[in-house]
């Protein structure tokens, strides 16, 4: 295998096991959520199951009797983590419907989402990076510097709630709650967006700055090679390459985000769903919708590592 | 609750920490002013942030009450100074939960290396599988409105970082020549963690502190937003904004005060440390 | 006699205060010119200005002319056309100068492609040429990290020069080399002034100078101390300064003298140590007695800092002993670093670290300070931290470090090889002294053959 084959199966062979890590964690969290209701846990389980529509005693006692509910927790737990490992996600208690058929659809809202608000961060924090980093110290530099901490210091809801306040309200420019059209997109992603900008602009920024100074620049410059060659051959690819690196760090945010902005926006996606399950103790779609995304972190974390081996040729040696 | 602990690793290498820049002070200032109110309460101005008053619903700033009225007709002031003892308490105390233990483990399980090492280290990844949030949103949600829940959920997540960053940075203290010299020299472990290990880490896990503190009084705001975490009637910053949500029209003002307070905690901890530097 | 360079009352500045020269030289066509001194002398200045390449905030003054043009008047941009095609630069750190995410061939083929706009074709195969002449086979795919000092520093020299310039600046070409590796480099720059090219190199090194001869100008904390003919120059120099840097040069050293030395102090029997599988040393013995000088080197990458952290006690061999003499503690053997601020706690004063030492060992502070002043450290010196003392001063408090618990064998890695000539002079004569006075035993770790064979009693050479 070649060193890159051989770097990309380590990446994967760690990414697979935060997988199942991902799996277990929420496997466990539900289970216990579920156990902590009041009321016959059979019954909720079969509910869970069959909807509450189309079940009845008798079906609960089977699902008691199947399920071994008279039997220690311990027990309980690994049949409840063997029926997650066979991707049986149950039926949503609120909905009647199969969990992996919300989230599908919900799944799409949220990509939606979060590929907004990464445009959207790309948009302000690219040309603010490098205006700001091929001019440190100057003005735009002070000034990005001054928004960027005061911005990053509100909370992702606090902001949606201003901009909401704002250019919905206010200004009534831009619809808020729900789906209707690509209107309603603008206001969730810009949220988002703007704080991850907030920070990545300053990461942006200082890469340039690092990459400008660097010996090897002068260097390019000294054997000949233009401005415009030196940045396009040499600074770009060193430039990307811490900010690569913290678009992973940023990932967890980008969820994070996804959950309370969805909230916030009323938009139909999984942590809106993830939210509304909590609160009507929908279990099994508490569960399908952590899980996937948990997974989805884990699956971009993937994708993260697999460009920074691809920037950078040292890691493939590794 | 990112992870910011590769980002720390970087910040906190300038050994210009100890300087006191505008934005330091400010920040410094700050900090004082929201310790003052954290600790008093709203016993600083005496008021009650429960007080129901429905014939004074939504009413502006006033002398009896300084920062105007809610929905319900309590005060406003006594409200957010009730809000900032939780929010506080809470980040100070999960902090420390959070710092001590990690700080010393990290430093330990380097140190000692071998399998509580690499166990210790698993259990750190194990716990960074999932977005910060997201673990504590779900250990909210096994009994929602519950303080415990938030306290344990954000004490893990930060025990994380700290332990992952004293880990790294002991780990390569302890592989420099300056180290390797004093062991020569017959140094023992106290002085080599005296002079060599907390010199190096100090700085680092004072900004985290600082960082994960902010970090906590956001999570808990979030998720008494989306009522997970506190729930109303208890004065919380965040449960104080989905009930004044709805009077956006008729008190915009109202509204704003928990965003404000959300935002001076944040930059006061950011600043504090960080001076004009981010992350 | 057309010049090349001409260069007229040269001075560097930073802000009002005068950072360099002024300085007058010109050059044609087959001349070589050094430029000689310490750090801190401006040398690299100079190379600065002439280029075009100074810092923003520093600023030049005076006339300097490249083939016929002001280039002290010319915009930036003007300037920068030069590069690579009428001036070429061999900077200081090779390794930082390359690229570290793209091949070494990519870095040569560009310069051969954009700059002395060479057909795809073409400049692939002039690349391919250059790695062999070069003695780079191999090195075509590596990355700048992967490559050795001298290969790195090779790579480099092509990258600069493909380009056809006429000029060229090798800024400190020799540092880090060790003595087999650097005659590469300086074959490799003697050719330019044999092809018709002119050759200006910065150096500390007298024997650099001697090797590529020509034209030097001494400098020293800026100023001009002497300009001439190197032959001249190096055999009769006429400024104490001049004679004080060649006489640093090991070369000129005398052989030091024989000396009684006392009973066993440490052996070595047997010693095979392995390293990423592979043997690196096998089979070693030595034993060394008090006052001994003993001198290991060797062509980097061969073992030797591994031995000597083996005969500290720090590694343990695979195979073999290594034995203290009798009676002696585990501190009576200590070691000396090349780097001297790494071997401090970067954030502690040094008094606070010397003091460590001296009350766990019980040694009386006044016997610290009577080694600190007897290898010319004064006192206030302990109250700064690691970073605000020069190399030179840090190594000799890194000695006076060691002295305090009395030690037998003092290992020094390479202690003298980040410090300028003059300095390592010094300090290597303050250890031999040491090893009189305190009948301790030296084993000194060195890449130069010349310091190897004239300090030492004996030299041990690894393969």
């Amino acid at each position: 295998m070649s060193s890159f084959g051989k770097t990309v199966f380590a990446v994967l062979a760690t990414r697979g096991l935060q997988a199942v890590v991902v799996a277990v964690i929420v496997g466990i969290v539900s289970f216990v959520m579920m156990q902590s209701l009041p009321g016959d846990a059979a019954y909720r389980i079969a509910a869970g199951r069959y909807g509450y529509d189309m079940m009845d005693a008798a079906a609960a006692e089977a699902v008691r009797l199947e399920l071994g509910l008279d039997q220690p927790a311990i027990v309980q737990l690994w049949s409840w983590l063997t029926m997650l490992a066979q991707f049986d996600l149950g039926i949503s208690a609120v909905y009647g419907t199969p969990v992996a058929d919300e989230i599908t659809t919900q799944l799409g809202y949220s990509m939606l989402l979060a590929v907004g608000a990464v445009v959207a961060s790309l948009l302000i924090a690219l040309p603010l990076g490098i205006a700001s980093g091929l001019k440190p110290n100057g003005l735009l530099d002070h000034v990005t510097l001054g928004v960027s901490i005061f911005i990053r210091a509100i909370p992702s809801f606090a902001l949606g709630v201003l901009l909401v306040l704002i250019f919905a309200v206010q200004l009534n420019l831009l619809p808020v709650a729900g789906f209707k059209s690509f209107a309603n997109l603008i206001l969730p992603s810009l949220t988002l967006g703007l704080g991850l900008a907030a920070v990545s602009n300053r990461v942006i920024r200082d890469a340039v700055v690092d990459a400008m100074s660097a010996d090897w620049r002068l260097f390019s410059r000294t054997k000949g090679l233009s401005a415009q060659r030196t940045l396009s051959r040499h600074v770009l690819r060193n430039a990307a390459l811490p900010v690569v690196t913290y678009v992973g760090v940023q990932l967890a945010y980008l969820i994070e985000g996804v959950v309370i902005v969805e909230t916030v926006f009323a938009w139909p996606g999984i942590g809106h769903a993830l939210v509304h399950a909590i609160f009507g103790r929908d279990i099994a779609m508490v569960q399908g919708t952590a899980l996937v995304l948990g997974l989805t972190y884990v699956a971009l974390n993937l994708i993260v590592d697999l460009t920074c081996r691809c920037i950078d040729p040292r890691t493939r040696r590794a | 609750m990112t992870n910011q602990t590769e980002i720390m690793v970087d910040v906190t290498q300038t050994s210009s920490y100890f300087k006191l820049s505008p934005s330091r002070l400010l920040g410094l200032g700050l900090m004082t002013l929201l310790v003052i109110a954290a600790i008093t309460g709203p016993a600083l101005i005496g008021g009650d942030p429960n007080k129901q008053s429905l014939l004074h619903t939504l009413e502006g700033p006033s002398i009896a009450h300084p920062l105007g009225t809610d929905n319900l007709g309590r005060d406003m002031a006594s409200r957010l100074l009730s809000g900032a003892q939780l929010s506080l308490s809470l980040a100070f105390l999960s902090v420390i939960t959070a710092g001590l233990p990690g700080a010393i483990l990290g430093v330990t399980a380097t140190w000692f290396g071998g399998w509580p090492d690499r166990l210790l280290g698993a259990f750190a990844d194990a716990v960074l599988a999932l977005p910060g949030l997201l673990l504590v949103l779900m250990l909210a949600a096994i009994s929602p409105g519950s303080w415990w829940a938030l306290y344990v959920g954000i004490s893990l997540t930060l025990w994380v970082e700290y332990f992952r960053y004293t880990r790294q940075r002991t780990r390569i203290v302890l592989a420099e020549p300056s180290v390797e010299a004093s062991r020569l020299l017959g140094l023992g472990p106290w002085l080599l963690i005296r002079r060599h290990i907390i010199p190096e880490i100090g700085p680092g896990l004072l900004t985290i502190a600082a960082f994960g503190a902010a970090t906590a009084v956001t999570a808990v705001a979030a998720l008494g937003f989306i009522s997970v975490g506190i729930r109303p009637p208890t004065a919380e910053w965040g449960v104080m904004m989905t009930e004044l949500l709805p009077y956006w029209r008729e008190a915009p003002f109202l509204i704003l005060q928990p965003v404000a307070c959300l935002i001076l905690t944040v930059l006061a901890l950011h600043l504090s440390v960080g001076g004009a530097r981010l992350p | 006699m057309s010049y090349n360079i001409r260069v007229k009352a040269l001075s560097v500045f930073a802000g009002d205060t005068r950072l360099m020269g002024p300085i007058s030289f010109a050059t044609s066509p087959g001349d070589t010119l050094i430029i000689m001194g310490e750090t801190g002398a401006g040398k690299s200045l100079v190379a600065q200005a002439i280029l075009g390449t100074l810092p923003c905030a520093l600023r030049s003054e005076g006339q300097i002319k490249v083939n016929g043009r002001k280039v002290d008047t010319l915009s930036q941009v003007e300037r920068a056309g030069m590069w690579g095609r009428e001036l070429a630069a061999l900077p200081q750190e090779p390794w930082r100068a390359l690229d570290p995410l793209m091949l070494s061939f990519k870095q040569i083929f560009e310069t051969y492609y954009f700059v002395a706009g060479r057909a795809l074709a073409e400049a692939r195969s002039d690349t391919k040429h250059t790695f062999e002449t070069l003695d780079l086979k191999g090195a075509e795919r590596r990355l700048p990290g992967t490559l050795s000092g001298g290969m790195a520093q090779r790579v480099a020299f092509a990258a600069a020069t493909a380009g056809n310039a006429p000029i060229l600046i090798a800024d400190e070409p020799t540092k880090g080399l060790d003595t087999e590796r650097y005659n590469k480099i300086v074959t490799l720059l003697a050719k330019v002034p044999a092809s018709g090219g002119t050759l200006i190199a910065i150096t500390h090194e007298a024997s650099v100078t001697r090797r590529l001869g020509g034209h030097v100008i001494v400098l020293r904390d800026g100023q001009l101390v002497e300009q001439g003919q190197v032959e001249t120059v190096l055999t009769k120099p006429s400024s104490s300064y001049t004679k004080q840097l060649l006489d640093a040069d090991p070369q000129s050293w005398s052989q030091s003298e024989p000396h009684p030395t006392g009973k066993t102090v440490l052996t070595a029997t047997n010693l095979t140590i392995k390293r990423n599988g592979k043997e690196l040393i096998s089979s070693f013995n030595l034993t060394i007695k008090a006052a001994e000088r003993v001198a290991l080197t060797g062509p980097s990458g061969v073992g030797k800092t591994t031995l000597l952290d083996a005969l500290a006690g720090l590694l343990p061999p695979t195979r073999g002993t290594v034995n203290r003499g009798t009676n002696l503690p585990r501190d009576a053997v200590q070691k000396l670093y090349q780097d001297p601020p790494a071997a401090f706690p970067a954030r502690v004063p040094l008094r606070h670290t010397l003091r460590d030492v001296a009350r766990l060992h019980k040694t009386d502070w006044n016997y610290v300070i009577k080694q600190l002043e007897n290898l010319g450290i004064h006192p206030s010196l302990l109250d700064r931290r690691p970073d605000a003392v020069s190399g030179g001063e840090l190594q000799r408090i890194s000695i006076a470090r060691a002295l305090t618990v009395r030690p037998r064998v003092l290992l020094a890695d390479e202690p003298t090889s980040r410090l300028d000539p003059i300095t390592q002079r010094d300090t290597l004569s303050m250890l031999a002294r040491i090893a009189a006075e305190g009948n301790i035993a030296i084993v000194l770790v060195t890449h130069d053959y010349n310091i190897a064979s004239k300090w030492a009693d004996r030299l041990i050479k690894l393969v």
